[in-house]
């Protein structure tokens, strides 16, 4: 399949107090034309940075990106001027961030709000972008008379509805999805996974979903990649990852997890915490908190090793010998 | 567990706590060097205005010297002052009745802070006690607080101070009281703000349900926690209040002459504007300076105590 | 008191908020027993009531009407001294570690508090040796003693509020959505802390959440609610089994389930939530009921006991 996304050796810094934050560090991922890739990781692990930068939405001079190029459809969104960006930001790539309370102007009624987008990016009228505002809200099962409201006379659930209607608005080639479903209760959070799941599918497009929680993935992706203080420490396809997961800190996100049909009285917790952005660890970056350890975790940094599809950031699969000795 | 001198550790524990929080503050704070400088000059003319008797007597800057009217900047001339005969330099000159203008400045200074403070102390302490039982009440006691509020808001500070001179005579005291009532209202509503804020705030429950009284809710889990909007207001207020106070003397309603104040200086220099400028700029750009150090510096620690300020 | 008797028996209980649209009936008649010992898990989602109710026990609400007896004690009517004493066996733990503690007191400071308030100390070295024990037995390191909660993650901070419900040594907590707001792998240390010091203290918890898998794990009875009623209670076990009021069982599908080729039977519900203002008769979730009949929009469903222990509100 085609790549539509492709993302090598990202690297973004924050700036502050003289100090630096490494947020996402040599990070490497490709997206699937028509694909749904499930990026997974707990706060501070970098992945709202990972989706500003591939917007190229990082400000300086508190953040930058100081290497690494991000691919869409061959063309490396870092080097577009900011007349392509605005083009392709809404037309191309839509995101639906995460707090719907905060990501909808207040003073602006939600159709019109989806109407400004439809008239920016494609070439028709007003009138025809207001009409297309309306279909949106119908499909995403908001009445479209309705259409002339505010977003604070809305409930969360259908605010994020309509969030997600100005993102697919105009049937955009990527869905960056940054925890579209944290605010929202869970029987709410069901209806709309189910509806973006058919929009998506009706018009093929490729997503990158963004969440902390394994269960969603499960559910919504067909590839998963797990994301640690700045990197991506294994990826590959749902089968590969949740039948055999093989980085030592997936294993621990799927140990925490409370299981609904097991009856484990205790839970087994990572211990510890993720490593302060500013002074990260020399060598493998999980190295502290990780029960497998060797010696070699706490000088080199682990390669990407590839086996058979499946990616994994860790010295315990690693091909060298000299290396499978010391385990 | 080895448990040392107990007093003696607290105390160390607690300087050293809290000149690890000045340090802080103070990083963020010097970041700006216009705050700074104007922390400084506010400092150092705060010095001065205490000290100010070391610099020229009180009576030597109220006593007349008429062959010296209007000598400029930087000229000398003959002052006898009691019974002796001084050869002295007019560093800013001299007014229309020949007095030192420096000196006059100085001692005017002293004055006008003097109230600054006061009188913002003052309508710190009413009106930040009236919004605190407004906004921790509610209900009909903050409805009542606020009409007075409103009430005393709507009268101007001028109107208010001719009603109380008018009725109590032109004195120091009286200037105060003025000044301080019209000031008193922004602290009911800053205080009355803060405190609706973070009332519903849920460590204040979590303090409820410990138990705590409804007094030590307010003094040691909110109060302490709106100090920064007050401290800056308050910084502010404070420069308000020095020029209130030369707006008043100005029009003849505080201090009078003799006695210095930078309001009525400026008042009596008016007649002399062609002839002697000299008299005019000097408490002018006091006024200036000093208020705008209070501004700035104002500003500066708005910054440095907002926490959610990027930095 | 008797093995038997339930350590919270509330009865009846009701809290409605006057607002300029009308009552909002937060918590209408509900009723329900916690025995001593045991964690009682409370679902639901957001505007259910749990969280009111939870308020009601500790009583930072005052109840509009119905009972709540606690150890032989009505709380509704207690009065002031009393409920200072009250405050000694009943505590709470809330929701979010970033707002339920004092940005401006240290570590010791909000978990001693409650020490100094009650007079549970007689000189500043059994203040500093009870603090420290606190923070031991929840995992809170010794060297954070004077540290600032900005300092810390929302796990620590989350263990401060813990230890300072602790300090009274209370019989009874609820702990409102205590792992909400932390990330996956920190709510697995504090669950299983909560659970130790269950055993360890014999605490009786009523635990508030909106996730289902995590009450699971802590609870051994639970009840559902929705719209300020209780819709169905139960035991753990039999409850996730088997749950029978149609709200319970969507609630249950909705969960994500982190495993392949799982086959769930979807229920997605319909329309949106009714408003809990001025509630009309009938069952509240008959709008988006899937086996809605008519009888279900004209009457109230009581709570019938289907076995011991097991209770529905539906038709």
């Amino acid at each position: 399949m085609d790549k539509i996304l492709e993302i090598q050796n990202l690297s973004v810094n924050y700036f502050s107090d003289k100090k630096i934050i490494r947020a996402v560090n040599d990070l490497s991922l490709d997206l699937k034309a028509g694909g749904v890739l499930g990026l997974v990781g707990e706060t501070g692990a970098g992945k709202t940075t990972l989706a500003l930068s591939i917007l190229n939405m990082i400000r300086g001079p508190q953040g930058k990106i100081i290497a690494g190029t991000i691919k869409f459809s061959g063309k490396n969104i870092l080097r577009m001027s900011k007349q392509e960006l605005r083009n392709m930001r809404g037309k191309d790539v839509a995101m639906i961030f995460q707090d719907p309370m905060t990501a909808l102007n207040p003073v602006i009624s939600i159709g019109e709000q989806i109407a400004e987008t439809v008239f920016k990016h494609e070439r028709v009228s007003r009138a025809e972008a207001w009409k297309k505002a309306e279909t949106m809200l119908d499909t995403v099962g908001i009445p479209s008379d309705r259409a002339k409201e505010f977003p604070h006379q809305f409930s969360g659930g259908m605010k994020q509805r309509v969030v997600i209607a100005l993102a697919l608005a105009c049937n955009p080639t990527i869905l960056l999805a940054d925890e579209p479903t944290t605010a929202l209760d869970v029987t709410i959070q069901a209806q709309v996974l189910d509806l973006m799941r058919n929009l998506i599918r009706n018009n093929g497009t490729s997503v990158l979903f963004i969440t902390h929680s394994l269960g969603l993935v499960a559910e919504n992706c067909d590839e998963v990649a797990t994301m640690y203080a700045g990197e991506i420490v294994e990826f590959g396809t749902i089968e590969q990852v949740f039948g055999k997961p093989l980085h030592p800190y997936t294993k621990g996100l799927f140990g925490s997890l409370p299981d609904l049909s097991e009856n484990l009285k205790r839970l087994t917790p990572i211990p510890g915490l993720m490593p302060d952005p500013m002074s990260l660890p020399d060598g493998c970056y999980f190295s502290p908190r990780c029960p497998c350890k060797i010696d070699i975790c706490d000088t080199k940094h682990p390669e990407n090793i590839n086996i058979e599809g499946h990616y994994v950031k860790c010295h315990l699969y690693s091909s060298d010998i000299s290396i499978r000795n010391r385990i | 567990m080895r448990l040392p001198n107990r007093s003696e550790n607290n105390a160390i524990r607690a300087l050293k706590r809290t000149s690890h929080n000045f340090y802080q503050f103070w990083r963020r704070f010097s970041r700006n060097k216009l705050a700074t400088i104007s922390l400084i000059f506010v400092l150092v003319i705060a010095l001065i205005a205490i000290f100010a008797d070391l610099f020229y007597s009180y009576d030597f800057v109220t006593a007349n010297s008429l062959e010296n009217s209007f000598l400029k900047p930087g000229e000398s001339g003959i002052v006898y002052f009691q019974d002796k005969e001084i050869n002295h330099k007019f560093i800013l000159g001299a007014d229309n009745y020949g007095r030192d203008i420096l000196g006059r400045i100085i001692h005017g200074g002293r004055v006008s802070m003097l109230i600054g403070f006061v009188a913002v102390a003052f309508a710190l302490t009413s009106g930040g006690i009236l919004g605190a039982i407004a906004g921790y009440k509610g209900g009909w006691i903050d409805t009542l607080i606020m009409r007075l509020t409103d009430i005393l808001l709507s009268i101007p500070m001028i109107m208010l101070s001719i009603a109380i001179v008018a009725a109590l005579g032109n004195s120091f005291i009286n200037l105060l009281v003025a000044i301080s009532i019209s000031m008193a209202p922004r602290y009911v509503r800053i205080v009355r703000a803060s405190i609706i804020t973070i009332k519903d705030y849920e460590y204040i429950e979590a303090a409820r349900c410990i138990g705590a009284s409804d007094m030590r809710i307010v003094f040691q889990h909110i109060l302490i926690n709106i100090t920064a909007p007050i401290i800056v207001q308050s910084t502010l207020n404070i420069g308000a209040a020095i020029l209130n106070t030369s707006f008043l003397s100005f029009l003849g309603l505080g201090i009078l002459p003799p006695k210095p104040e930078w309001g009525n200086m400026l008042s009596e220099a008016r007649e002399f504007i062609q002839y002697a400028p000299h008299t005019l700029f000097a408490p002018g750009i006091a006024i200036l300076l000093t208020v705008l150090a209070y501004n700035l510096m104002g500003d500066g620690l708005r910054d440095a105590l907002d926490p959610k300020l990027k930095r | 008191m008797s093995k038997d008797t339930p350590l919270m028996h509330v009865t009846s209980l009701k809290k409605y908020f006057h607002t300029s649209h009308g009552s909002l009936h937060a918590v209408d008649d509900i009723s329900f027993d916690i025995k001593k010992g045991k964690t009682l898990g409370m679902v639901g989602e957001s505007g259910c009531g749990k969280s009111t109710t939870g308020r009601l026990l500790v009583r930072l609400h005052e109840a509009t009407s119905g009972s709540i007896i606690y150890d032989g004690i009505e709380i509704t009517k207690a009065d002031k001294h009393e409920i200072t004493k009250l405050r000694t066996r009943m505590q709470m733990i809330f929701q979010d570690p970033y707002s339920s503690i004092n940005p401006r007191h240290t570590v010791a400071h909000i978990i001693g508090e409650p020490l100094k308030i009650h007079k549970k100390v007689n000189n500043s070295q059994e203040y500093e040796e009870r603090v420290r024990n606190l923070m031991s037995t929840v995992g809170l390191a010794d060297r954070l003693y004077d540290a600032y909660p900005h300092e810390l993650d929302g796990g620590r901070r989350q263990r401060i509020g813990i230890a300072r419900a602790l300090a009274l040594d209370p019989e009874f907590i609820v702990c409102d959505e205590p792992v909400s707001a932390l990330d996956v792998s920190i709510q697995a240390q504090i669950l299983n802390l909560l659970m130790d010091l269950q055993d360890k203290l014999s605490l009786t918890y009523l635990f508030i959440t909106h996730d289902l898998s995590v009450v699971k794990h802590i609870s051994d009875d639970i009840v559902i609610m929705y719209m300020g009623q209780i819709v169905e209670i139960g035991p753990t076990e039999v409850l996730f089994k088997k749950p029978l009021h149609p709200y319970g069982r969507a609630l249950l599908l909705a969960i994500p389930i982190p495993k392949l080729n799982v086959k769930k039977e979807r229920i997605i519900l319909k329309s949106e939530v009714t408003s809990p203002i001025n509630p009309k008769p009938g069952c509240r979730f008959a709008p988006r009921c899937q086996y809605v009949k008519p009888e279900c929009l004209i009457s109230d469903p009581i709570l019938r006991e289907m076995s011991p222990g097991r209770f529905v509100a539906c038709f």
